[in-house]
């Protein structure tokens, strides 16, 4: 008899003996399912962070910031150099000629959180005029855009969604009295966006320069030639990023919080999962002992007895890693989660429960191995005597 | 107590088994403890940070910064007990990619005693620093980092021009001092007197105050009176405790209480399981032996304390060790999550735990031993 046909005829009687050790059979399945529903689970905050706020970055746009600055709040840019920025060679030009660049400026209020009623502090986005060629897929949902100029402002929905007083016709009290809220509008984030004019902030706060430069660039390619031209001109004191970039440097800190926590006790529980599997196995092992000494003594060889061994415990496992990303996906599939200030929907995708699958597969194989290799090294006469 | 050595032989009845047992349990309270730690040592965190320590600062972040006349003000104020203020501008340090963060502070032994809480200076670099006007501290990693020693002369480029109309500053490195929170970004502590007379812009001002009130219980109190002194001002302030803003900090960390109850539910549903599993198994194998026990005279009840007395022993056991590994691994942690501790209410905590684990998947089990008919057990039926 060949090794393949042992291995099948092995594999079919030990899976045909499942319903016999339904508790054994169990135990593997739910320590499997725990272990990769929290890994899943926990994995999709991150996912939905990610998905969320990198839907919106284009190619087509490049952000522009002091060369010494770590993040866009804490570059600054004189508008005495906004001329040579709209002038830099490969930026897109609006219906009316003219280049699309949007000098953007931050500054930080608080606002009452609707969740815990607690003060916590966000960025207004000041943005010289412009936008709507540099954000074509901003929608207003509610009111109009604001009028430079004015003390108004338009707030995302996710603002009124996390914040108090955001709707339209509320007021915000900001430097130089009150702001009115005239518009919502919908742009995808993880975080609450609000929107003013650049120019009338500044003077409103007195102060005199931009934080960052949003160009719109002819076609991804041209990223080089701003690239380029920034370099020949080391007096601008500017490096560009694409905007993917800056969204991802963004993330950086939320994200990387967040897989190390998922790793961290995701390897913890499969660690308990494997040891709870490789113990049960090790029972479904000895009480075949007998079983398994008859076969080797007509003549099976052990290296099928090993492998059929080790797939059972993986297909055991297969189940656990199904069952537990269905539940995390029931569970916790567009949930709106609001950790570390941010607010986005998780997302449990195919590919997590593919990385769960494929935990699973690992904590099967590696629970599997021991069991295995005993039940193939027993001898066979005193597994025989064996009562 | 007699039954001590049959309950430790029917524990070590299979060693490979109750080895991995414990091992699952250990483990799995691992994690209990890591996480429970994480929680009380965030709490712990607010709770240490100082209520009597106010932040002042511009009311709209990256506003104006505010004006040094204030100081004057805030110290007149009732129940204050000093004033001092901070400013500060960021550099680079030969290269784009090496940040560096130079706080300005005025002169005073409020750096020494009074807010050790930020970092820590001791008295002589504190002199050293006043008597050099363009003088610095740095930290011992940024040093080792860059390589510099006592009697540097650091450049840095940054986007604060000079009267002169540069960015490039240059300081003398005097002392050091001892950064509370090692970050990537290094920190220098320099003079204030030597930036504001050297800086083109925001002269006669300071990024923010800090104020010690005499009253910690009043922290509320007084960030609101502090806050309505300066209302409709060019400068308005907001002003917040330390304790206060550590707890917005910890609670903008959100659900995790919701997600480490999560955890621990699924750790435990899985725990419940294997082990009453694994006893059911062990009960089974042990049909025999158990008649053989009955048969001598040992009544039902004395079946199922001996079997849950094995099960307690090995999830105390499995929960001491795995606390102890937990423990094992805060000071590595403690990079990544600082304040992390393991108060003994967790260990309580995590005890009880495992008393509650053993007897609930000990109780089928045990009751099932219990029941087994002598002759039915002893004919092997």
């Amino acid at each position: 008899m060949n090794l393949a046909r042992q291995f099948w005829a092995l594999l079919r009687m030990n899976l045909s003996g499942i319903p016999a050790r339904l508790g054994l059979v169990i135990t593997i399945v739910i320590g499997v399912t725990c272990a990769v529903g929290v890994l899943v689970s926990m994995l999709a905050l991150g996912v939905g962070a990610r998905r969320e706020n990198m839907s919106n970055a284009s190619p087509n746009r490049a952000i522009l910031t002091s060369i010494d600055a770590p993040s866009p709040q804490q570059s600054s840019i004189s508008k005495d150099i906004a001329p040579m920025i709209t002038g830099l060679p490969g930026i897109r030009r609006n219906a009316q000629g003219k280049p699309i660049v949007v000098f953007q400026m931050f500054i930080f209020i608080q606002a009452r959180s609707k969740v815990d009623g607690r003060q916590s502090g966000f960025p207004v986005i000041g943005m010289s005029p412009g936008l709507r060629d540099y954000q074509p897929e901003l929608r207003i949902t509610a009111g109009r855009m604001y009028n430079p100029g004015l003390h108004e402002l338009i707030a995302s929905l996710k603002c009124t969604r996390l914040f108090e007083d955001f709707n339209v016709g509320a007021k915000r009290h900001l430097r130089g009295g009150d702001w009115v809220v005239v518009g919502n509008f919908d742009l995808p984030s993880t975080v609450c966006i609000v929107f003013g004019d650049a120019d009338t902030l500044l003077s409103a706060i007195g102060r005199n320069t931009y934080n960052q430069a949003n160009l719109m660039l002819e076609s991804p390619a041209a990223f080089a030639d701003v690239q380029k031209a920034l370099k020949a001109d080391p007096t601008l004191h500017l490096k560009v990023q694409h905007e993917a970039e800056i969204f991802e440097q963004n993330l950086q800190q939320l994200n990387g919080i967040l897989s190390f926590v998922s790793y961290f006790i995701g390897t913890i529980m499969a660690i308990a999962a494997t040891i709870g599997a490789a113990n049960s196995l090790y029972a479904i092992v000895d009480s075949r002992r007998r079983e398994l000494a008859t076969l080797r003594a007509v003549g099976f060889n052990s290296t099928p007895i090993v492998a059929s061994i080790v797939l059972e415990s993986i297909f055991l496992a297969i189940p656990g890693a199904l069952i537990g990303a269905l539940v995390a996906w029931l569970l916790f599939n567009g949930l709106l989660a609001s950790p570390l200030g941010a607010s986005f929907h998780m997302a449990v995708t195919p590919g997590l429960a593919l990385l769960g699958l494929g935990w699973a597969l690992v904590i099967g194989a590696i629970a599997g191995l021991l069991p295995a290799v005993r039940a193939a090294r027993v001898p066979v006469t005193v597994a025989l005597r064996a009562t | 107590m007699k039954y001590l050595p049959l309950i430790w032989s029917g524990i070590w009845r299979k060693p490979g088994r109750t080895a991995l047992i414990l091992l699952q349990v250990a483990v799995a309270f691992a994690l209990f403890g890591v996480l429970q730690g994480l929680k009380s040592g965030m709490d712990r965190s607010v709770a240490e940070s100082r209520a009597d320590f106010l932040f002042v600062g511009p009311a709209d972040f990256g506003g104006a910064p505010l004006p040094m006349s204030y100081l004057d003000r805030l110290k007149s104020l009732p129940g204050m007990k000093e004033v001092s203020f901070a400013d500060g501008f960021l550099g680079t340090y030969q290269k784009p990619t090496q940040p560096v963060f130079a706080l300005a502070i005025p002169p005073g032994h409020i750096w020494v005693d009074a807010i050790p809480t930020l970092f820590q200076i001791t008295p002589k670099d504190l002199d050293a620093l006043e008597k050099t006007r363009d003088g610095a501290l740095i930290t011992a990693d940024t040093g080792k980092k860059y390589g510099w020693h006592i009697g540097d002369r650091i450049p840095f480029t940054s986007n604060t021009l000079k009267t002169d109309g540069s960015g490039t500053w240059s300081f003398q490195i005097v002392g050091y001092l001892t950064d509370h929170e090692p970050g990537e970004s290094g920190l220098i502590v320099i003079n204030y007197s030597y930036l504001d007379e050297a800086r083109a812009q925001n002269k006669g001002t300071v990024r923010n105050f800090y104020a010690i009130i005499s009253d910690p219980k009043r922290a509320a109190e007084m960030s609101e009176s502090i806050d309505r002194l300066f209302a409709n001002s060019s400068n308005e302030t907001k002003t917040a405790s330390f304790r206060e803003n550590a707890q917005q900090q910890m609670r903008s960390i959100g659900d995790l209480d919701f997600l480490i109850r999560a955890i621990i539910s699924a750790v435990l549903v899985a725990l419940l399981f294997s082990i009453t599993t694994m006893m059911m198994q062990t009960i089974r194998e042990r049909t025999p032996e158990l008649a053989v026990l009955k048969t001598l005279g040992f009544s039902d009840r004395t079946v199922f304390l001996m079997v849950v007395g094995e099960g307690l022993l090995v999830c105390i056991a499995a929960a001491f060790i795995g606390l102890g590994l937990a423990m094992g691994v805060f000071p590595y942690a403690g990079k990544f999550i600082p304040g992390l501790s393991m108060p003994s209410i967790v260990i309580a905590f995590g005890l009880v735990g495992a008393v509650i684990v053993a007897l609930v998947s000990a109780a089928v089990p045990a009751a099932r031993a219990a029941r087994l008919p002598v002759v039915d057990a002893l004919a092997g039926r």
